[in-house]
């Protein structure tokens, strides 16, 4: 790196916040080790590094928790790695406003633990919540199974600071639950992975811990059957928070209880009375017309169950080779669940799958074929999926593959006609493109 | 935009005429006059055409002309809007999305409808129920309004409390952007890929473009509900009641609550059964499973008693709730039977703050020598201050407007916002700065110029004008566009 650049990035965060050469090993992405990594401690420093870095023409890249860094298309020079980690502090949480506000580095588990004390929480549970931070969460639009009742990112974020690339510090929404003055900055920030601006706090809204939480999981014969279930519930009465759908390999690693076939988890929360009545409702619903076993999962099982279903992109198969993310309608969910796995056996690879049936959200995990030339075969599956959910009217991501699969299949689907607006977006709020470059939609 | 010449006026409408059809253009200046303001009469501006598409690619090509012309255009649906966001506030064309009200499709086992932008909202409740469905967003316009405003403004609603606002509810639009191309953001499956496009568009008021297409969620009807009445004989009780019942970890379907000037408004309109003697009363709905309602209603009502209610009851019967309901939504209408007109503003406040922001809105509203009724989701922060006046009384207009502004700051100063469900448009344009830096409105700007470059789609709105953004303290001052004498304030 260009030693002026170096020294002024020491003189605006001090030189203990600077990392550069070997040092900068943890930071490395896709294999190549980032010029410098600084740790900024106040927003304003933020700003100053982006301007420092736009002055240089060196692309920057923010990190939280590097839980879901490696999504998206590695950036084309490694530049200058920009961690949020010194700014984590929880800035307010006013329970009788069921709102709270925290730095963008402060990671989902903290912010849970102080929000829990006041029994309270944020209903976002994606994986990682260990390391992943809330800035990571927004950028990247990560989710969990209670997104089924409780919704996303886009459903809870109700204020936003973010620096832009010309070092000015943006403010959108505000702290009160209801708001329509000005644009909705927070929405456009959410699932934007860093490539507008670099999200700097955010508020939220908060719900009660609910009395009582639980799993239900109900073990069918086919993943089709499994699928009819989930129709069923979402068509009854039942509010359930989670509604995952597990293939008979996701509910194997899952290790569920030794049976075999597919699997429905469902979250069940609330009131004492309502987990109740809809535990045993749900046994009713699907006992209807099949054989279906059900088991109450409730304390330290049920929370391994949950841990267990964020971890199962890593830990389904014995050898992961890449990951998928598919949205498409809910009632397609089991079938292309279905087919998906005949893809993947047709090329000689085994595959798992996990869905949130209600919304139609489907991670599919593809496992076996390394070596040379398996990386032709890893992607050509992948393309077979990318191609049968376009026809399902579908979207599919390549969340996560080594970069020999990356260099053979698109990360994301080819850009729409929107995309267009997307550019002049990216255009009007980070003119020098100096914001994780070419790691989005379309070469954003 | 150049004045636009008779003989050229002439020619546009032959060009609409043929476009859209006879009798789907209108550009006489009495026909014009329906179209000149919106719920908020404060503001009033005439266009030089209303149209009636009925296609989306009718609307583009209006679109298109209007490029071509370098004329403003403006999308309206019922006109039922609060804040001027319709109004053609420098002129050109006034695109009314009102033939386009059908309900294309509904998906019952994906939960989703797709709908024209002119459909009535309570239309698509109506047209799903049969079903056992419903579209959550409940403005208390809902009987009139359009889905296609409720986008533009991303509307809320007495039951957004639990279900969130319009935003939560879309998940895909066909849109006519403001260069004329048509395209989809969003669509009927979730997260899709790129920006956010579609949670952009939802609150931009109509400066983005025009949403001709909308798949929206629909929502299961809920297997049961209880609605509870608490009275209260001071105001500060039951705000007092809203925070102790969120802090027994109850979220309410909705919370809402009327003040004794509004109750007595409202009885003598259409007697729905609310004391006339309390000095606030809340209207708390709880919804979902049959199971566990009676221990939520419980909780609810234990909490208004330790609050200091005088009475707490649960409605009877469907009727009894519906009456209660009819009052609530009612009270705007109610208030022409005590004043020949009000003004209602829309600020928004954390919870906690109820108590003391409710005292001062009356201070304010007294110091100016006005009287103010209060109607509103309690349960969100969401106030609306409804300020009565004569309009025949010289000078009180300008009175209203100070001492609504000075309410805005109230909201302001307590980390709150001057808008929950209303919109921004050209009312409240200069209060921006209240509660956004000039790098936040700069930001704002930006992202305006990629939708909207040549700035023709719904100008004049949102943004303060120049003036106001240096200003610390904000009062009465005439709107940029009444001092180009384009609209008229009162």
């Amino acid at each position: 790196m260009d030693a002026d650049l170096a020294r002024r990035l020491a003189s605006l965060v001090g030189d203990r916040h600077v990392l550069t050469g070997v040092e900068c090993s943890p930071y490395v992405l896709e294999g190549r080790t980032p010029e410098a990594v600084v740790f900024p401690g106040s927003r304003e420093e933020v700003g100053g590094v982006l301007v420092a870095a736009a002055g240089a023409g060196v692309p920057v890249t923010p990190w939280g928790g590097g839980t879901r860094i490696s999504v998206g298309m590695p950036p084309a020079r490694p530049g200058i790695v920009l961690s949020l980690k010194r700014l984590d502090r929880l800035v307010e949480h006013e329970p009788a406003d069921l709102t709270a506000t925290a730095e963008a580095g402060m990671t989902l588990a903290a912010f849970q633990a102080a929000l829990g004390q006041r029994g309270q929480w944020l209903s976002l549970d994606p994986p990682n919540a260990r390391e992943g931070t809330l800035g990571g969460i927004l950028a990247s639009n990560a989710s969990g199974p209670r997104r089924h009742l409780y919704g996303t990112a886009r459903d809870l974020l109700i204020g936003l600071t973010m620096v832009l690339a010309d070092g000015s510090i943006v403010r959108g929404g505000g702290k009160v639950v209801k708001n329509v003055a000005g644009y909705d900055l927070p929405k456009l920030a959410i699932g934007s992975f860093g490539t507008l601006g670099v999200i700097v706090e955010a508020t939220v809204k908060l719900r009660p811990r609910p009395d009582t939480d639980r799993l239900v999981v109900a073990w069918f014969e086919r993943v089709k059957d499994a699928g009819a279930g989930a129709r069923a519930i979402m068509a009854s009465d039942l509010i359930p928070s989670a509604l995952e759908l597990a293939d008979a390999e996701a509910v194997r690693a899952l290790a569920l209880g030794g049976r075999e076939g597919a699997a429905l988890l469902v979250g069940l929360d609330g009131l004492p009375e309502q987990v109740a009545w809809q535990s045993t409702e749900l046994a009713r619903l699907l006992a209807d017309g099949a054989r279906v076993e059900t088991r109450v999962l409730d304390g330290e099982e049920r929370d391994r169950v949950w841990q267990a279903v964020g971890d199962l992109p890593r830990r389904a198969l014995a050898e992961t080779t890449a990951v998928m993310r598919w949205g498409v309608l809910p009632t397609q969910v089991a079938e292309l669940i279905d087919h998906g796995g005949d893809v993947a056996r047709r090329h000689g690879l085994g595959a798992a799958f996990i869905a949130h049936a209600g919304v139609g959200i489907v991670t599919a995990i593809l496992g076996g074929g390394s070596g040379g030339a398996a990386a032709n075969t890893v992607a050509a599956t992948l393309g077979d999926w990318r191609a049968l959910v376009r026809d399902a009217s579908g979207h599919a991501t390549l969340e996560w593959a080594p970069l020999a699969v990356k260099e053979r299949v698109p990360v994301w689907d080819p850009p729409g006609a929107p995309h267009r607006i997307m550019q002049r977006l990216k255009a009007e709020l980070d003119p020098s493109g100096i914001l994780n470059p070419g790691r989005f939609v379309g070469g954003i | 935009m150049a004045t636009l010449t008779d003989a050229r006026k002439r020619s546009l409408r032959r060009e609409m005429e043929e476009l859209l059809g006879k009798g789907a253009v209108l550009s006489d200046p009495e026909e014009l006059l329906v179209y000149e303001s919106d719920g908020l009469t404060l503001f009033r501006a005439l266009a030089d055409f209303v149209v009636f598409p009925q296609t989306a690619e009718q609307v583009a090509a209006l679109v298109r002309l209007s490029n071509r012309e370098d004329m403003p255009f403006v999308a309206r649906g019922a006109g039922t809007g609060l804040s001027g966001g319709c109004l053609p506030a420098e002129g050109g064309l006034v695109i009314s999305l009102m033939r386009m009200n059908r309900v294309l499709e509904v998906d019952y086992a994906n939960q989703f409808a797709v709908v024209e932008p002119g459909l009535v909202n309570l239309h698509l409740s109506w047209a799903v129920g049969p079903s056992g469905f419903y579209y959550a967003p409940d403005p208390s316009s809902q009987q009139a309004c359009t889905i296609g405003g409720n986008i533009a403004n991303n509307s809320g609603g007495p039951h957004t409390l639990k279900y969130g606002v319009t935003t939560n509810h879309v998940l895909g639009l066909e849109v006519v952007l403001p260069d004329g191309e048509l395209m989809w953001i969003g669509g009927k499956t979730r997260d899709p890929q790129g920006y956010d496009l579609t949670g952009l568009f939802v609150g931009s008021e109509g400066t983005f473009g025009i949403a001709t297409k909308i798949i929206v969620r629909i929502l299961k009807k809920p297997q049961a509900l209880k609605t509870v009445l608490a009275v209260f004989d001071e105001i500060d009780q039951a705000s007092a009641a809203v925070s102790a019942i969120i802090a027994r970890g109850l979220i309410p379907a909705a919370m809402e609550m009327i003040d004794q000037l509004t109750i007595q408004a409202v009885e003598d309109a259409f007697g729905c059964g609310y004391p006339r003697d309390a000095a606030a009363a809340l209207l708390i709905e709880v919804d979902g499973l049959a199971a566990g309602m009676d221990e939520q209603a419980a909780r609810i009502m234990a909490a208004c008693r330790e609050a200091g209610a005088r009475d707490v009851r649960v409605a009877r019967d469907a009727e009894e709730r519906e009456l209660l309901w009819k009052g609530r939504k009612s009270a705007f209408g109610a208030y022409g039977r005590v004043s020949p007109a009000y003004m209602v503003m829309d600020g928004v406040i954390p919870r906690t703050k109820l108590p003391y922001v409710l005292r001062r809105v009356n201070e304010i509203t007294a110091a100016h020598g006005l009287r103010v009724g209060n109607v509103f989701h309690a349960g969100d922060g969401n106030l609306h201050p409804n300020i009565l006046y004569d309009p025949r009384e010289p000078g009180i207009e300008a009175r209203v407007v100070a001492a609504g502004g000075e309410i805005l700051k109230v909201c302001a100063e307590v980390g709150g916002s001057i808008s929950g469900e209303h919109g921004i448009g050209l009312e409240k344009a200069d209060y921006m700065p209240l509660i956004f830096t000039g790098a936040d409105l700069e930001c704002m700007r930006r992202v305006k110029h990629a939708f909207n470059p040549r700035g023709l789609c719904n100008p004049g709105k949102i943004f303060p004008s120049r003036k106001a953004c240096g200003e610390a303290g904000i009062a009465y001052r005439p709107h940029p566009i009444e001092e180009k004498g384009l609209a008229q304030r009162f």
